[in-house]
């Protein structure tokens, strides 16, 4: 999958902004949106709360997670733990991306923030490369993989299953090997 | 900015007479798991025309109106956005599906052949007469710019065997839905044994799509 | 020379381009793989006749020939299915119309499959979602909402954003535009992204 459509994706995700304007409720095939009043926080999906804040029309708060203190909460639990820790949001990775490059004057501690998620991700990312292989030298044929997101199992998606139809192949042909064809018509 | 000149506060609300109707909401959950579904398995999943045709009849819906609407107007360009949103999945979808249909063509027809009365159709009539055609176009092709220049005896060739099928045995990634009990997971070596997991609900997993392709259809598990 | 070189050299020469290449149309090599499928298909009518009289000792020759019958058939239909696939490609990167280069590579049947496969594609886009029409060729990457400045790098006229917005695209003149709406322009090499 692209990775532009993982980020589609993540843009469907719920944050709350501030907003300078007044509009009714808007009635979007996907749900109804607003009212949008001046000062009073409301939910919107983040493309269109990146859209808003761009054209100089909200204020986004960031969301409960997006704080130095539970990050590094997050952070030192993954250290610790074998497995995959609960994520605070299923597109972690791409809020912050997205909020941190296009709303960091709305975000406290935006750099601090920025390292965090990265160790977080980069601590996930080496345990996700470790099972991967261990799943290939293991030949298993299933895995439980709670708490990974779509973002991360996409950076091993293409290689792993190609390198398991590869390998899947090679034994296939060893054991069968009985393929011979039979011409009849000369 | 605060007076809307688009008001769109009747368009999603015509139908509620109706009860068991899906809302919009609910149909374009429906074609965002579809999409997936679809750009993750190797084979093709059966057609969600109904899904395809209800979406088509939103966004033609919506752009009609936006059509009425004064340029600038805040209200019509979020609509916009969105209505862009919905129409990028649903191309990105019909597009996958395109794409197996012709990567593997005469299978999707062959079983298409041999299906059951009753049971559902894995392809849209637009779909199938796509296939045929090009299966058609293809073998008509092959004919005329080489087999029918070959030897007597080789002036055919078995479409079914020439062109790849899919790897049902290839692995994807899924989410469960519903949860499932005693699925076999067969062994990928001689020395491996076969054994059996439960499929909790929301939880992920790694194996065949071969074990699993059955709870797709049924909307047990979905691919990710 | 070996049997069969003629045919897996055809199929050589698609591997050895990346995916979106399509070379000139092999008609030569074609026809020296042609020709010797009919004198192995003639040696092997007569020794058929032979060995039905009897001589055993020509089956294996037989075989073999047949063998490398059905690997040339496979291999030349190998070879000219990949090129559809190529040009089946170019046709969702270039749009309707293939470029010159592209057209001037490619056989008279190619050409005819290429326009039977673009009537199938519009019928099947305009049949979709019970006969309202969808271009699926379009809309090939996910929307972004966000907005970008650009510089204009030369004189285009007016130009209409999406909620309606009439701008005047002139010379150095610059823009907050949505992204989308101008990566067209981009390419074109009408506006240029502005880095802040």
């Amino acid at each position: 999958m692209d990775p532009s459509e993982v980020e589609f994706l993540a843009e469907k995700e719920l944050v709350k902004i501030v907003p300078n304007f007044s509009l009714d409720k808007i009635y979007l095939i996907g749900g109804d949106l607003g009212p949008f009043n001046p000062g009073l926080p409301v939910d919107v999906p983040l493309w269109l709360a990146l859209n808003f804040k761009q054209r100089q029309k909200c204020r986004i708060i960031p969301p409960d997670w997006m704080d130095v203190e539970k990050l590094e909460e997050i952070r030192e639990l993954e250290k610790r733990e074998e497995a995959f820790t609960p994520v605070p949001s299923p597109y972690y990775m791409e809020l912050t991306k997205l909020l941190l490059n296009h709303a960091s004057d709305n975000i406290p501690k935006a750099d601090e923030i920025r390292t965090l998620v990265k160790d977080i991700w980069d601590t996930r990312i080496a345990k996700l490369r470790l099972s991967a292989d261990s799943f290939i030298s293991q030949q298993e044929a299933h895995a439980k993989l709670d708490n990974l997101t779509l973002l991360e199992i996409n950076t091993i998606r293409e290689f792993l299953l190609n390198s398991l139809n590869c390998m899947f192949k090679l034994r296939s042909n060893l054991q069968a090997g009985s393929s011979g064809r039979t011409f009849t018509d000369y | 900015m605060s007076e809307a000149a688009f008001d769109d506060s009747e368009i999603n609300q015509e139908d509620d007479s109706q009860e068991d109707v899906m809302t919009p909401a609910e149909l374009i959950a429906k074609l965002e798991e579809a999409w997936l579904n679809e750009k993750f398995s190797p084979e093709l999943q059966e057609n969600k025309s109904e899904v395809v045709e209800c979406v088509m009849e939103q966004l033609t819906h919506m752009e009609s109106n936006l059509q009425r609407v004064k340029k600038g107007d805040t209200k019509a360009s979020i609509h916009r956005m969105e209505v862009d949103r919905i129409r990028f999945v649903l191309t990105s979808y019909l597009r996958s599906r395109l794409q197996k249909i012709e990567k593997f063509f005469p299978h999707v027809l062959e079983r298409e052949k041999s299906r059951a009365d009753g049971e559902p159709s894995l392809l849209s009539p637009e779909e199938f007469a796509f296939a045929k055609e090009y299966y058609d176009n293809t073998e008509a092709y092959l004919k005329a710019v080489a087999l029918k220049r070959m030897p007597p005896n080789l002036q055919s060739i078995d479409m079914l065997k020439a062109v790849p099928e899919p790897c049902l045995d290839s692995f994807v990634f899924l989410r469960v839905k519903e949860k499932q009990e005693n699925i076999l997971i067969e062994p990928e070596t001689d020395d491996q044994r076969e054994y059996v997991v439960d499929l909790e609900e929301g939880s992920q997993h790694l194996m065949r799509y071969r074990t699993i392709a059955p709870l797709i259809s049924n909307g047990a598990v979905k691919l990710i | 020379m070996m049997f069969c070189e003629k045919a897996v050299e055809l199929v050589r020469e698609l591997q050895r381009l990346s995916d979106g290449q399509l070379p000139a149309f092999n008609e030569d090599g074609l026809r020296q793989v042609l020709q010797e499928m009919e004198s192995l298909y003639d040696q092997n009518q007569a020794d058929v006749n032979e060995a039905k009289a009897g001589r055993s000792d020509f089956i294996p020759s037989i075989k073999l020939r047949h063998s490398c019958l059905l690997r040339n058939q496979r291999c030349v239909t190998a070879y000219l299915y990949d090129r559809l696939l190529r040009i089946r490609a170019l046709r969702w990167e270039y749009g309707s119309v293939l470029p010159a280069n592209v057209r001037f590579h490619m056989c008279a049947e190619e050409v005819e499959w290429f326009s039977q496969y673009k009537k199938s594609l519009a019928s099947f886009m305009r049949s979709i979602g019970g006969g309202e029409g969808l271009d699926i060729t379009q809309d090939m990457k996910p929307p972004k909402s966000l907005y970008i400045q650009v510089r204009c790098i030369k004189d285009h006229g007016e130009f209409e954003i999406d909620d309606g917005t009439i701008i005047l695209l002139k010379k150095n003149s610059q823009h907050f535009l949505p992204r989308w709406k101008c990566e067209h322009l981009i390419r074109q090499g009408v506006l240029e992204h502005v880095l802040s």
